[in-house]
């Protein structure tokens, strides 16, 4: 990735306010879309800023919080290759924030599909705004969205999950509330990430011992489901290059 | 209750009539706090259903609380002077989880009041749970420094792992009405006067199921979610000690209890 030009560009945006880390994706103008280095970054920041805050939020600059992978510069790249970088970095980085000590708090302003969608499964509390748009509509381009279903299976219930990755409905911020995607909605979308950062820094206020301990021994219950997050991986890569993704996605873009 | 059929300790007493045995948490004046006393109160009822003929078992409590939880003040070292009893009193609780959760009994918390911590914990481990919209249940263990560890595998299957992620990082407390939202609580009545007929009205519903047929059906259930694996839960005890005797939680739970 050394030798691909957005790398000197800072993709994320790192924020220390008292005792809560900000991490915002910081692509605006492209809707946040997911290049390897932004995921690169993102996973950096993640470990970083759990050896200096007690909470972390996640949230996206602009009006959309992630519209998925970068899908153009995919329908550029016969190889597959960037779809393997991007598959693997979005799993690096939802793993890195499950296996954080720190609580993490991610705000959907807007929309967040596909890959945005997936960093939903590292997240401990999610909120969105009433009319954000959820969801994993990428077997329309050919695309398995099976990497997060570990991360899914050990977040909602399974009939939701099947429903979720199979059907490219996208759900309002309310839908992803009532199947448990969504903890907390609200009305106003200025207000994600205001309303993420004060619950973070109500979780950065409890005694450390019970949230760290807590976080982690839920992730030991999740264990039988999250340790699988590789197989999931494995599928999604399997499809990458394949006729029918390419021939999806310069349908897309070509 | 009629005296003929109620064996009871005083901590804990159970009313057996007909298909229908009613295990009443009785320790208003501490909020039916589990202390030792209590939990072995628990066990010796639990045992005793398990022999009954009874197809259906409902757990409340007496007075304005269900359950208010571990006994802080036997978990707080300077009180106690005890520094195994917290990991005793943990351990029982876990046992008894799993006592409940193995009865052939279809079991319903009827939630009363206040259902905290491991008492809103007792009652994920029941098949069915009523409540009534002014209740307040949840766990604020992380609040006091400590880790619902015991429990966090039956909030898990009640739950969902997302939505008990959540309920049990954030801590605090919710009332009947927002359990009901997220499938802490399966029916709800609209005040505490309402509660004892709804109850009632389910544990009749369940109970004129046919007893082998409704066995079957719970063993299975235990089955598939691995609900009878009894090591997560007694690690979970073992883990929840540890926590517990940190110095962290320690000074919590005395800042707590001086308040």
């Amino acid at each position: 990735m050394s030798t691909a030009p957005e790398t000197t560009e800072q993709l994320i945006n790192v924020e220390l306010i008292d005792q809560v880390g900000v991490i915002s994706l910081n692509r605006p103008d492209k809707r946040n879309a997911m290049v390897p280095a932004m995921l690169n970054q993102l996973n950096a920041a993640v470990l970083d800023t759990a050896t200096k805050a007690r909470a972390l939020v996640l949230v996206g600059e602009g009006s959309v919080f992630c519209a998925g992978f970068d899908l153009k510069q995919c329908a550029n790249d016969p190889s597959g290759e960037l779809m393997r970088a991007l598959l693997t970095g979005l799993s690096t980085c939802v793993r890195s924030m499950r296996a954080i000590e720190i609580p993490v708090v991610l705000g959907v302003r807007g929309a967040a599909v596909a890959g945005g969608c997936a960093l939903l499964g590292g997240a401990d509390v999610v909120i969105a705004d009433e009319q954000a748009k959820l969801g994993y509509p990428v077997v329309k381009i050919g695309v398995s969205p099976a990497v997060s279903a570990a991360f899914m299976l050990a977040s909602i219930t399974p009939g939701a999950v099947r429903s979720r990755l199979l059907d490219t409905k996208l759900l309002s911020g309310i839908e992803a509330k009532k199947i448990g995607l969504v903890h907390e909605t609200v009305d106003d979308p200025d207000s994600v990430r205001s309303r993420a950062i004060e619950i973070a820094n109500t979780l950065a206020a409890k005694p450390g011992s019970g949230v760290r301990a807590t976080k982690q021994w839920l992730n030991e219950i999740c264990a039988p489901m999250s340790d699988r997050a590789q197989d999931g991986l494995d599928v999604s890569l399997g499809l990458t290059g394949s006729q029918e993704e390419q021939e999806r996605l310069a349908a897309l873009w070509g | 209750m009629t005296a003929d059929n109620t064996k009871s300790t005083n901590a804990v007493t159970l009313d057996i009539d007909g298909l229908i045995a009613t295990l009443t948490i009785n320790r208003p004046e501490a909020r039916n706090a589990m202390s030792i006393e209590i939990l072995d109160g628990m066990h010796a009822a639990v045992d005793q259903v398990a022999k009954s003929d009874a197809s259906v078992l409902v757990i409340t409590g007496a007075g304005r609380a269900f359950s208010a939880g571990m006994d802080l003040k036997a978990v707080l070292i300077e009180l106690s002077g005890d520094p195994d009893l917290g990991e005793a009193l943990l351990t029982s609780l876990a046992r008894l989880t799993l006592k409940i959760r193995d009865l052939r009994q279809v079991t319903v918390a009827s939630v009363n009041g206040a259902a905290i911590g491991g008492g809103c914990g007792l009652t994920c481990v029941c098949d069915v749970t009523v409540s009534h919209a002014d209740a307040k249940l949840g766990f604020p263990e992380v609040d006091l420094g400590i880790c619902p560890a015991v429990i966090a595998p039956w909030v898990v299957k009640k739950l969902g792992a997302g939505v008990a992620r959540k309920a049990m990082l954030m801590g605090g407390v919710m009332s009947g009405q927002e359990a009901f939202e997220i499938g802490l609580v399966d029916e709800l009545a609209d005040d505490q006067d309402g509660l004892a007929e709804l109850a009632d009205k389910i544990a009749q519903r369940l109970a004129s199921g046919g007893p082998k047929a409704l066995a079957a059906t719970k063993h299975l259930l235990n089955e598939l979610d691995g609900s009878l694996e009894e090591k997560m839960v007694l690690k979970g005890a073992k883990l929840s000690a540890t926590v517990l005797a940190t110095p962290e939680a320690q000074a919590a739970l005395s800042a707590r209890l001086k308040r």
